[in-house]
């Protein structure tokens, strides 16, 4: 089955700064990927890409199986939700419905109110009026109601309280239930997003450090434990992620190519999260272990 | 899209026929009032005999306030230009929400298109409506002044208005697609069409055509019929001699009076070397626009600044389907 | 029916929190023999957790022998996992209730019944083994 996504040296470059460096990634069908890295790693760049909001300096890009481009035929099948969740302040909600469905071919507005009204969110109060976790809510109604068969939502946890945040990605959850639904979102924490998705992209420093499944992740990594020694050994069969070492112990997060053999290593399951940090803190160490170094553009299939 | 824009604008779009309505009412009723003293005055000359001279008497037909109210509609195609089409794409970008409606399924092309077409008459429409109750309000005024064509007068009657408010809502749409701030879009808007408008006015209005040049006798001055715009007026010597700088001789209009006529300028009449003067084969010129190009000049400027405001709107679509969102 | 909860900080993965959920829920009588569990949709609605953990459960279930998918109405409860009735289950909880409560009034707190717990359960299998 073809990928939603797939980029092949995915590059943009301002006047100085490169946002987005030689990316490449594939995201099957069906995934909710969770777009991880530091802020100004390039993950707002590379969804905006994928938009057709900007347009790249290099490398290509296939969603749904063509180049983002900013036709309507195109962008029928899109949705993107911003950061600031832009919404006209002085337009209320059933406004912004009214908006989708002149703008859209396939456009659900029924779906988008009984949304609303099950989440108790007024349609005649201007959206400027809203709460925050409202205003988002509504924003993701607004953007599922356009029937898209790809959403890419930007940082949409980041101005949410705990409880908005837990709703808000029910909806998401409930939206992809159906299995027709492809979803993106970026954020920088990953503990919110670890229930929920089960595929990652990482990118730290305009490069993508990992693109998996969370499955694949988990299965192939490992903690490994064990009195202070030299680390050649496991370096020779295995892939070093992170090394940490004090003075009567080493400790490594290590991305397994089979069996731990020696016994003096205890090893242990990571969660997602101390998976993604080994690799943000790899990187930023400039450590560079194991045959192919730590930098991986895909994990195991997945596929 | 089109209903769109309604959507976005229809607080805008009443709140600006209302204030049009208060002024095509003020106006109305003053005009009303100007043009019943104009007919009363008429028929009050035609008894005396005195029609001629009313240009000069000093009657005034209206207030100095509605005289200023009337002159400051000159700003009115500039409103539209500043309120709809800086904010247009500016504003969107500002608040972001572009990337909602940039990611609806609809081209940015078709997007903007919609949404100038439908502000750009309305513009149009507005400012032709001051217009014409303008053009209505001043008849009496020009009747009696002849200063239809003047700058002042121009400016706020027939179709130029129309023209103005298009190029201004080009301008203010263009600098707000390429400077992406309101602010900065909205100075811009404000000095380009500030800048054109005196440009026009004061340099390239009176060349449209050439101009006509009559040389008449000084003993009768020549004074073309209707409202016309003089371009230059003095004396001119046989031998072309025309006005110099002042050197402390004396001159009639600043050209040296002959030595076969000082003594003319020697008396406290400054009409006294006239005579003299015209006798010796100098003769009075007038540069001047007829009164019957009036509408060819109408024509003329509304046409450049339209084609400018074509340019204007090619420009800003180019720059939002080229840059990034 | 049944109400699911996942919690993201027990380091149980949350497919197999379902499944012992559901298991338990079987054994306690909560959930009999034709009730329906609640549609993918739904756990996730409350959740939120991945649609297709959740399927990954109920197949892991379904696998199990406790319920079975009937296309176009749901995932309905086939059968009960081996075990006594859900009778003895509610009885024994009912003698447990009463012993923490007697643990407590003797100053025992939960970390410590839990460990007192744990190591019961050691001695018992140790002396199964020998």
């Amino acid at each position: 089955m073809k990928p939603v996504i797939e980029t092949s040296g995915l590059t943009k470059r301002y006047r100085r700064v490169t946002a987005l460096n030689d990316c490449t990634i594939s995201v099957p069908e069906g995934r909710i990927s969770a777009l991880v890295g530091p802020n100004g790693a390039g993950k707002t760049t590379l969804l905006r890409l994928l938009a057709g909001l900007a347009a790249p300096t290099g490398g290509r890009a296939e969603v749904l199986g063509r180049p983002p481009r900013k036709d309507p035929a195109y962008l029928a099948e899109i949705g993107f939700l911003a950061q600031e969740i832009p919404l006209y302040r002085r337009l209320t909600a059933e406004d912004h419905i009214g908006i989708g469905a002149h703008l859209n071919p396939r456009w659900d507005g029924k779906l988008a109110r009984e949304r609303l009204a099950g989440l108790k969110i007024p349609l005649d109060r201007p959206a400027g009026r809203l709460s925050g976790g409202q205003r988002a809510q509504l924003a993701l109604a607004l953007t599922l109601a356009k029937r898209p068969r790809l959403l890419l939502l930007d940082e949409p946890l980041a101005a949410l309280d705990p409880l908005a945040r837990r709703d808000f990605l029910a909806a998401l959850a409930e939206a992809a239930a159906g299995g027709d639904l492809t979803i993106v979102l970026s954020s920088h924490l990953i503990a919110d997003t670890e229930r929920v998705c089960d595929h990652l992209i990482l990118l730290a420093e305009s490069q993508v450090q990992l693109c998996a499944d969370t499955e694949s992740l988990l299965a192939q990594h490992r903690i490994l434990t064990g009195p202070r020694k030299d680390t050649t050994g496991i370096a020779r069969t295995h892939v070093i992620v992170r090394e940490d070492t004090t003075a009567r112990q080493t400790t490594l997060l290590a991305r397994l190519n089979g069996p731990v053999i020696d016994p003096a290593w205890t090893v242990d399951e990571p969660n997602l999260e101390e998976i993604v940090l080994a690799y943000m803190s790899a990187d930023q160490a400039g450590h560079n272990a194991g045959p192919a170094g730590a930098r991986l553009s895909a994990v195991g299939g997945g596929r | 899209m089109t209903w769109v824009t309604w959507r976005q604008y229809r607080y805008q779009g009443a709140l600006a026929a209302a204030l049009l309505a208060v002024l095509a009412v003020v106006l109305l009723l003053t005009g009303l009032h100007a043009a019943n003293a104009w007919h009363s005055a008429l028929s009050g000359c035609a008894k005396n005999g005195t029609c001629g001279s009313l240009g000069g008497s000093g009657l005034s037909l209206s207030s100095p306030t509605f005289l200023t109210l009337v002159v400051a509609t000159s700003a009115v195609p500039l409103l539209p230009g500043l309120f709809w089409g800086a904010p247009m794409v500016a504003s969107e970008l500002e608040a972001g929400t572009h990337q909602f409606a940039w990611t609806q399924s609809i081209t940015r092309r078709r997007w903007l298109a919609v949404r100038a077409a439908w502000l750009l008459l309305a513009a149009v429409v507005l400012s032709g409506i001051v217009s014409a109750v303008v053009t209505w309000w001043s008849g009496p005024d020009n009747a009696l002044n002849a200063d239809a064509f003047l700058a002042n007068h121009f400016d706020i009657t027939g179709i130029v208005p129309a023209g103005y408010a298009l190029f201004a809502m080009a301008l203010g749409i263009c600098a707000g697609a390429l400077l992406r701030r309101t602010v900065p879009a909205l100075a811009v808007t404000l000095a380009g069409f500030t800048g054109l408008r005196a440009l026009t006015a004061l340099w390239l209005r009176p060349h449209y055509l050439s101009p006509v040049t009559v040389y008449y006798k000084l003993t009768a001055p020549f004074s073309p019929a209707g409202s016309y715009l003089g371009i230059a007026q003095g004396i001119i010597g046989p031998h072309g001699q025309t006005a110099v700088p002042n050197n402390g001789a004396p001159s009639y209009d600043g050209v040296p009076i002959p030595a076969a006529c000082l003594h003319a300028a020697a008396t406290p009449n400054p009409q006294a070397p006239v005579p003299c003067l015209a006798a010796h084969g100098y003769h009075g010129y007038l540069t001047y626009q007829p009164a019957s190009r009036f509408w060819a000049f109408q024509g003329i400027e509304t046409g450049i600044f339209v084609v400018l405001a074509a340019a204007l709107l090619a420009v800003a679509f180019w720059v939002l389907q080229r840059r990034d969102a | 029916m049944i109400r699911f909860r996942v919690d993201g900080r027990s380091g149980v993965p949350p497919y197999q929190q379902i499944v012992q959920q559901a298991r338990q829920a079987l054994r306690m009588g909560v959930l009999s023999v034709g009730d329906q569990l609640p549609s993918v949709r739904e756990v996730v609605a409350v959740t939120a957790v991945n649609p297709n953990t959740v399927l990954k459960a109920y197949r892991d279930l379904e696998r199990e022998g406790l319920v079975e998918a009937r296309s176009g109405q749901g995932t309905f409860v086939r059968g009960r996992p081996p075990g006594p009735p859900p009778g003895t289950h509610a009885r024994l909880g009912r003698t447990l209730a009463g012993w923490v409560r007697e643990a407590r009034a003797a100053g025992l707190d939960d970390e410590a019944i839990a460990s007192l717990l744990q190591l019961t359960l050691q001695a018992a299998a140790e002396e199964d083994i020998a």
